[in-house]
């Protein structure tokens, strides 16, 4: 791997620039500079996980908003069509879209946003193995994102349901060309999240900081090490089985018609391997954000490090196993129902060690009720909700009642927001300081965890009811006299309320950025006394992350060089946090450089999309844009030759540490 | 960061917000669980199928609630108890620093897993009591296609269906079903909550499916596997009547349609057959003479996906049903108990009336002038009934015919 190779990138001393030797591509790189410029062609993680966030963060309104219309149209029940807010067809992509928005354009990369900004951080590397790759991941994700949607405005929205079950989504059945937006969006989001995936991964295995073992690595970056290698295999499957779908539908393939001997169930069989992984990709970045702040905010150590180490990788493994249990009613016979009934209990047994552990680590602590932690302690109280209704459907027949129904819209939105959100947020109000240098508002934070909690709860518990009295999900309306009248109102209240509760985090952003502009307040690198590396570095993070790489004892190696134990095992400072601390200075360090060919190449993906939707033509400037895009990226030089001049000047005598490379990239790899 | 002054909240008015809210709670709880009004409840089993279920499913409810207040509880224990105190000094009052306790993890990693292999026998055990089929079940083949329900019945197993019905699935009540569920498009759900648990249609599967119904009674149904755009409107009932009934209700079905007599009647079988049959059968009408190539009561079995189904409801016996369109209407205005058609083997149309049965002409006659408006449909796609623009006269022609199809 070029990762590790050692180059003499740095300028003797003594030698003059002037005889910098030409570069080896035939294309400059861009200057690192300033504005929006250095936005685009970033290869930094820190921006690009910022860039990550900003685009989950709108995607997450989108997708609210969408949610909202659900609600809207199921508050009261109807006697006609014409009664509703939205036509059947206009329900039907609303709730295709918003599930597809919330999993793949709001949670999946408000995940990836941490896991870019904080996993170097907190391995103590300078970057990701693969800079430029990280890039065209996230420019691809923002187009696929775009390509999606930009579906609405090009005659309708795909209308088959996130699960997209064949043959209702073939050209027969489905005949605009949402379904069409769908496949070609997800295959590029897909392609994003699988090179970030392997970059991570790489990272992580190959750029930790001396000294930090496998068992000595952060809970966070442990949960998101087995998330990416969930990934790595998932979502080839939905990728396989999404150029399959694309070809039945454009070009006549018949995989999924069972006129032509194709097979309905293969579909769903594709779709839910890749699909109940999907959920753990959800799902562990959270649990490892809430394992960060959970022990923060107790004052103690984590739990039980290895169980909850080992039982995230249980939960990853056995994620395998399960799929089926999507499919207790689709007549898969007994004897697998049976077996993958099994498998979904006893999943519930690592996810239970996970709870249990958590409030272990509350158990005897002195907790701050500060907003992340708040958050976290959402997640755990919310998420054993999901967990146990899951336990309710892994008897498989229950579940041929439960199924389909209401009950599982409640219970996996305690999962996906009771689970997955609540803990981005705890992660959001945790490492905001981090990224942005200034704390959000407490105040704010506060009521925006409380009216989240109470709007969450108003919105999805009543959906449990619902769902076991009988109401079928997905359907544009219901009648009087099944009784739903009520707990869908109550619903649909609940969801404004939550929706205002999202609200107040936006409010909160703007308030207290506009308080830190008027009255800048100094957090310094480790606001909350935390235990992990990336608080030993100033706050926002200097652009080559650690002025020297620290070489690493213990877990929390942060916490242990501020606090010792004394003989009864109580915590004694050992150091002040100032003295522990880097000062960000960048002397020696060599950074990668900027490049324009990521978001050119990913700017090719969708017109090759909608090329092969409405005119080849398309197809062939989108592929113009990736040949040019890869081409240019191979005949790059591997970094600007006159970058040294810029940051830091003459940087004479670096020592043996700083000169640590991130750029190692491979030029023909990378 | 709380400040002291926040934390004065008088403890006597804390209480009465505490007992308010546990009052509403209980009331909420009460109107949760109440089954009456609620059709498709799947807590009111009705057969022994649905009864295994909630039989199974019923405990591990209590178990996974008791684990959850036990959860819960245990989160506002350790919030309350170990929260920081404003008295506590940063540095000095500081936590035991204890890493894990392996022995306690261990513990709670079996009791769980324990919990769960017991709950896992019975799991085991109840899948495959659902699959017993008794000697005298009787076989109905179930045909789901967008956006409504096809029923067949063969008595003398000869391969051919002897009954075809839709929407309402009339079975001897006490006696096991034993239904084949087939699609005839995309993937439907057949759900009879009180019955059983859910099967669904898959074109090019056959699976099958037990129903029992202990009592006569009406059972509502909704199609539950997201089959395009009408699936809120895809419905159907199961009507189990006593056996002796059924008997006459088979009689009835196999017995030849009513010939339109009136003048309306026949003006109206005359719309049927130049509208209506190129869809929908009604036994006896030689779709081939009157110039429809593909239409007749068996579609090909084989019958895929890549071909919409052109076929609609069989109205043969049409108002010995009670709903129509998908099970979303009623054909008898104000049949609120079930208890319209009445069910005999040559039920006329005075006979219904005298018991209170009138047929819902107001559901009926908009249906024909306009379906598109009361159930949404794809009539491009060749996909649910289109817009025929029928005139007045010829609205209520049809409907003077088809009213006679007891």
């Amino acid at each position: 791997m070029a990762v590790t190779e050692e180059r003499p990138l740095e300028l003797e001393a003594s030698e003059a620039p002037e005889v910098v030797e030409e570069p080896m591509g035939v294309f400059t790189r861009p200057r690192g500079g300033r504005g929006w410029r250095s936005w685009v062609t970033t290869v930094d993680h820190k921006k690009i996980g910022v860039m990550y966030g900003a685009v989950a963060l709108f995607f997450l309104v989108v997708g609210g908003v969408e949610g909202l219309l659900i609600r809207v149209q199921l508050a009261t029940p109807s006697s006609s069509p014409d009664e509703l807010l939205m036509s059947a067809e206009t329900y039907n992509q609303m709730f295709t879209m918003h599930a597809v928005t919330m999993i793949f354009l709001v949670v999946m990369p408000l995940a990836a946003a941490f896991a870019n900004y904080l996993l170097p951080l907190q391995i103590g590397a300078r970057d990701v193995a693969f800079p430029r790759l990280n890039a065209l991941s996230f420019w691809l994700f923002l187009f696929g994102g775009l390509f999606l949607n930009s579906s609405w405005l090009l005659g309708g929205g795909p209308d088959g349901g996130w699960f997209m079950y064949a043959p209702n989504s073939s050209v027969v059945f489905s005949p605009s060309h949402g379904v069409d937006f769908f496949a070609l969006g997800l295959i590029i989001a897909g392609v994003a999240s699988l090179i970030s995936a392997i970059n991570l991964a790489i990272t992580v295995i190959n750029m930790r900081a001396p000294g930090m073992t496998l068992m000595k690595m952060p809970m966070f970056t442990w949960m998101v090490l087995v998330t990416q290698l969930l990934l790595i295999f998932a979502l080839p499957v939905i990728t396989v089985a999404l150029f399959l779908l694309m070809f039945d539908r454009l070009f006549g393939a018949n995989f999924f018609n069972p006129s032509a001997g194709g097979d309905a169930l293969l579909w769903e069989h594709l779709f839910w391997i890749f699909g109940h992984p999907e959920v753990y990709i959800i799902v562990l970045p959270a649990f490892g954000i809430v394992s960060e702040v959970v022990p923060t905010f107790s004052r103690k150590p984590i739990f039980g490090y290895p169980f909850m180490v080992f039982s995230g990788i249980a939960i990853g493994f056995m994620g395998w196993g399960v799929w089926a249990h999507h499919m207790f009613a689709s007549g898969i016979g007994p004897v697998s129902v049976a077996a993958f009934s099994f498998a979904t209990m006893f999943i519930a047994v690592p996810t239970g060690v996970k709870i249990l552990n958590w409030l272990a680590t509350m158990y005897g602590g002195r907790l701050r009720f500060t907003t992340p932690m708040l958050f976290a302690i959402g997640l755990v109280a919310m998420f054993t909700i999901g967990g146990l209704s899951g336990v309710t459907h892994s008897i498989a027949p229950a579940d041929t009642q439960q199924t389909d129904t209401y009950y599982i819209v409640g219970h996996f939105h305690y999962v996906l927001f009771g689970g997955g959100v609540m803990g981005l947020f705890a992660g959001l109000y945790f490492w905001w300081p981090k990224v942005f240098g200034y704390k959000l508002s407490e105040a704010w934070g506060k009521w925006n965890f409380w009216v989240m909690l109470i709007g969450f709860n108003l919105t999805f518990g009543p959906m449990h009811i619902l769902g076991l009295q009988g109401m079928s999900r997905r359907i544009a309306t219901y009648s009087e006299g099944y009784g739903f009248n009520f707990w869908n109102m109550v619903a649909t209240i609940g969801s404004f309320i939550l929706a205002v509760g999202v609200l107040l985090f936006f409010i909160n952003i703007w308030v207290s950025a506009l308080r830190q502009r008027r009255h800048p307040v100094d957090v310094g690198p480790d606001p909350w006394d935390a235990r992990s590396l990336e608080w030993m570095i100033p706050s926002p993070p200097p652009e080559h992350n650690f002025d020297e790489i620290p070489t690493v004892t213990e877990l929390d190696e942060f916490w242990y060089r501020k606090y010792g134990h004394d003989e009864q095992g109580r915590l004694v400072r050992i150091a002040k946090t100032e003295d522990v601390v880097q000062k960000g200075d960048r002397a020696g360090v060599h950074l990668p450089s900027p490049s324009y060919w990521p978001i050119v190449l990913a700017f090719g993906l969708p017109w090759i999309a909608y090329g092969l939707i409405f005119n080849l033509w398309f197809a062939v400037f989108g592929a113009a844009c990736v040949i040019a895009g890869a081409f240019g990226w191979a005949m790059e030089p591997p970094d600007d030759p006159e970058a040294h001049r810029h940051p830091a000047g003459p940087e004479a005598d670096a020592p043996e540490g700083k000169s640590a490379d991130v750029e190692g990239e491979g030029a023909p790899v990378g | 960061m709380t400040r002291q002054g926040e934390m004065s909240y008088p403890r006597h008015k804390r209480n009465r917000w505490l007992a308010l809210g546990l009052g509403g709670l209980v009331l909420l709880l009460i109107t949760a669980c109440s089954n009456s009004g609620r059709p498709l409840t799947t807590l009111d089993p009705q057969g022994p199928e649905s009864t295994k279920i909630q039989d199974l499913a019923g405990p591990v409810f209590i178990v996974a609630g008791v684990i959850f207040i036990c959860v819960e509880f245990g989160v506002l224990f350790i919030v309350s108890r170990f929260r920081r105190r404003n008295t506590d000094v940063d540095g000095v009052d500081e936590p035991e620093q204890v890493h894990g306790n392996f022995r306690l993890e261990i513990v709670w990693t079996l009791i769980p897993t324990l919990i769960l292999c017991g709950i896992a026998v019975f799991t085991a055990q109840t899948i495959f009591a659902l699959e017993e089929v008794q000697e005298d079940a009787l076989p109905v083949e179930v045909i789901g296609q967008q956006w409504w329900w096809e029923f067949r019945y063969d008595f003398d197993d000869d391969g051919e269906p002897d009954i075809i019905s839709a929407n309402q699935l009339v079975i001897p009540a006490g006696r096991q079903i034993d239904l084949s569920i087939r699609s005839n498009d995309v993937i439907h759900s057949f759900w009879i909550p009180a019955l059983n648990g859910k099967k669904d249609a898959v074109p090019g599967r056959t699976h099958s499916l037990l129903i029992q119904a202990n009592e006569p009674g009406v059972y509502e149904g909704q199609c539950t596997e997201f089959c395009g755009i009408s699936h809120g409107y895809m419905q159907m009932q199961v009507r189990a009547v006593p056996a002796a009934e059924f008997e006459a209700w088979k009689q009835n079905q196999l017995a030849p349609p009513v010939e339109p007599t009136s003048s309306a009647e026949l003006a109206g079988y005359e719309i049927f057959k130049a509208q209506c049959a190129r869809c929908h059968q009604v036994n006896g009408i030689d779709t081939e003479a009157e110039g429809y190539s593909n239409t007749g009561p068996t579609p090909d079995p084989d019958y895929g996906a890549d071909q919409v189904a052109n076929n609609a409801p069989n109205l043969t016996h049409l108002m010995s049903r009670s709903t129509f369109a998908g099970s979303m209407f009623d054909l008898y205005a104000d049949t609120g108990d079930g208890v319209c058609p009445v069910v005999s083997d040559s039920p006329t149309a005075e006979e219904q009336h005298s018991a209170g049965c009138t047929p819902n002409l107001v559901d009926l006659e908009s249906w024909l002038r306009d379906p598109p408006a009361m159930k949404p449909m794809a009539p491009d796609g060749n996909r649910g009934m289109p817009n025929l623009g029928l005139s007045e006269e010829q609205v209520s022609a049809l409907i003077a015919y088809l009213t006679i199809l007891e």
